[in-house]
């Protein structure tokens, strides 16, 4: 009798705990969601070497197919803290989705300007940003961070972005569609554009990238507004973390290979030679004004962002 | 006469295989049928794939489910009740043609990644289908049943349930195979587009980690578990029917 009294109390005494551990990890599980590129290489090392946990955060990362996605996917809760690129992130809250940037992911850099090109099919004469102009150039995405960037470079150039025809080309088919002659240039990046110039398909006209300035934001973490004011620890606990992974990040680029290797499910032997994104905890209201100037020459926003009040202090 | 219909798939398959391997391409879209076969086998064996058949299918038949339901009830109210028809043809044709996908982006917004986005718009895209031929099985359905009806002085009830849905119910269920097609479609397309979980985005991953094996050895399975679905509800509708039934679902 004492025994089964006791062996009940036991069990209730247990479900009790269960039923509030569930609910404790329900409340502060934090997941992230990022794209498969080597941006949030940051959160792929805070996860696997245990630096989330040991502040205290229960975090998972989960890979989203399309960054423009990812707003959506914080709003609706799915995700508390996304990796959407700065363009993602300054239209959706121009859009009026009430987003904060909470820490950067990673950004421009000198040594990784050579991971983005943009690339002339062979036997095209263009030599300068002028000769683009009438040109048929293929994007990987219309709107998006590397098109962006890229007219801004054409803006820059004097040349006006309105003067070149953009087509949406994925970077997989870049290289048979600069062969079969249906783009005059394409905007690629690593690892497809070193495939391109080996094929022999087009020819580096330039790298880009190299005459805008540096350390500006190419991922940045976001979260709601709501999320980052009710949850001060856990947002401290993960700019603690980030702050921690993106110095093992630049210090030990194959330990970080290996890690977004078996997030993005990329072949390790396809990163093996690539050049990782300069991994960068910071994020700054200039740096998000810069971006938001940017988008405003050409026209993607309908309201003058308030960068400062987009930063979580 | 079987073996004879195989012939040209397995030639098609060995040119693939012959033109992969001698022309050494490092193709990221193609891969050769034998790195799809074993791509196919490594991604059952670590479990992957089989999470995902499962994710996927419990959205697809859980929409199916819930869409179809619907689509039944107010196709069978309509059907029974033309004023009603009449009243609500021009908002049933002004949402129908609205497509499936269409509904991701609010979706998502709504109701977050997980099962409720893709049951929800699995559901969408089945209710009509279901609908439109359940009220026009209801049409077909001879008038002296329902003088027999009318004479047996049944209920409304007990002519839904004796006489309107045993005549109209091979009807229902052709509509319900188009429905299950579609289910899967649209379950496989909003995992694509949007939803992290199940065959889609299994595809989708693939693609991205640059890995057109897994990605071609994902697009052969859900090949498969399509005609899997297909093969199980010809063969419910054949054995509800028999012949006729049988008749009308080899067309």
């Amino acid at each position: 009798m004492k025994l089964g009294n006791g062996a009940s109390r036991l069990g209730t005494v247990l479900a009790v705990l269960m039923g509030m551990t569930s609910i404790a990890s329900a409340q502060e599980k934090v997941v992230i969601g990022c794209t498969a590129t080597t941006d949030c290489a940051s959160a792929a090392i805070a996860v696997e070497e245990g630096i989330f946990e040991k502040n205290g955060l229960d975090a998972e990362l989960i890979l989203i197919g399309l960054n423009s996605n990812i707003p959506a996917g914080i709003l609706s809760n799915s995700l508390q803290i996304g990796g959407p690129t700065p363009s993602v992130f300054l239209q959706a809250t121009d859009g009026g989705l009430d987003l904060v940037a909470v820490a950067g992911a990673s950004s421009t850099a000198k040594e990784t300007a050579d991971t983005v090109a943009i690339v002339t099919r062979a036997g095209v004469e263009i030599s300068s940003a002028k000769d683009l102009a009438g040109k048929k150039v293929g994007a990987p995405g219309i709107g998006a961070f590397l098109h962006v960037l890229f007219q801004q470079w054409l803006i820059e150039n004097d040349v006006d972005p309105k003067s070149v025809q953009f087509v949406e080309v994925t970077f997989p088919t870049m290289s048979d569609v600069l062969q079969s002659g249906a783009v005059d240039a394409v905007v690629a990046a690593e690892p497809f554009l070193s495939r391109i110039l080996s094929a022999g398909t087009g020819k580096v006209m330039s790298h880009y990238l190299e005459d805008l300035p540096e350390h500006q934001p190419q991922i940045l973490y976001a979260s709601t507004r709501e999320w980052a004011d009710s949850n001060p620890e856990a947002l401290a606990a993960f700019r603690a973390s980030i702050d921690e992974a993106a110095k093992i990040v630049n210090a030990d680029p194959d330990k970080a290979r290996g890690a977004i290797s078996r997030f993005t499910k990329i072949p390790p032997e396809v990163l093996a030679n690539m050049k990782l994104s300069v991994s960068d905890p910071v994020i700054t209201s200039e740096q998000l004004a810069w971006w938001a100037d940017v988008m405003n020459q050409q026209n993607m926003l309908q309201n003058e962002p308030d960068v400062d009040a987009l930063v979580q202090k | 006469m079987r073996a004879r219909g195989l012939l040209l798939p397995l030639l098609l398959l060995v040119a693939a295989e012959l033109g992969m391997r001698l022309s050494g391409t490092q193709s990221m879209a193609l891969a050769a049928p034998s790195d799809v076969f074993l791509s196919l086998l490594s991604a059952i064996g670590d479990g992957s794939l089989l999470v995902a058949t499962r994710d996927t299918l419990t959205v697809a038949f859980a929409g199916l489910a819930i869409g179809t339901a619907v689509g039944l009830a107010f196709g069978i109210l309509f059907g029974l009740v033309p004023p009603l028809n009449r009243l609500m043809e021009v908002t049933i044709e002004a949402i129908r043609p609205v497509p499936s996908v269409a509904l991701i982006p609010i979706a998502m917004l709504a109701l977050g990644f997980g099962y409720r986005m893709g049951i929800a718009i699995v559901a969408f895209a089945c209710a009509f289908p279901m609908l439109i031929l359940t009220r026009a099985a209801i049409a077909g359905i001879e008038p002296r049943l329902f003088e027999v009806a009318r004479a047996l002085r049944l209920s409304a009830m007990q002519r839904v349930f004796k006489i309107i849905l045993p005549a109209a119910f091979p009807r229902i269920m052709v509509a319900f195979r188009l429905a299950a097609g579609i289910a899967l479609v649209v379950a496989v397309t909003v995992e694509i587009a949007a939803n992290p979980l199940g065959l889609g985005y299994g595809i989708l991953i693939a693609q991205q980690a640059l890995d057109p094996a897994r990605m071609l050895a994902y697009l052969v399975w859900i090949g498969i578990v399509g005609y899997a679905l297909n093969w199980a509800l010809v063969g419910a509708q054949h054995g509800m029917f028999g012949r006729a039934g049988g008749a009308e679902a080899r067309q």
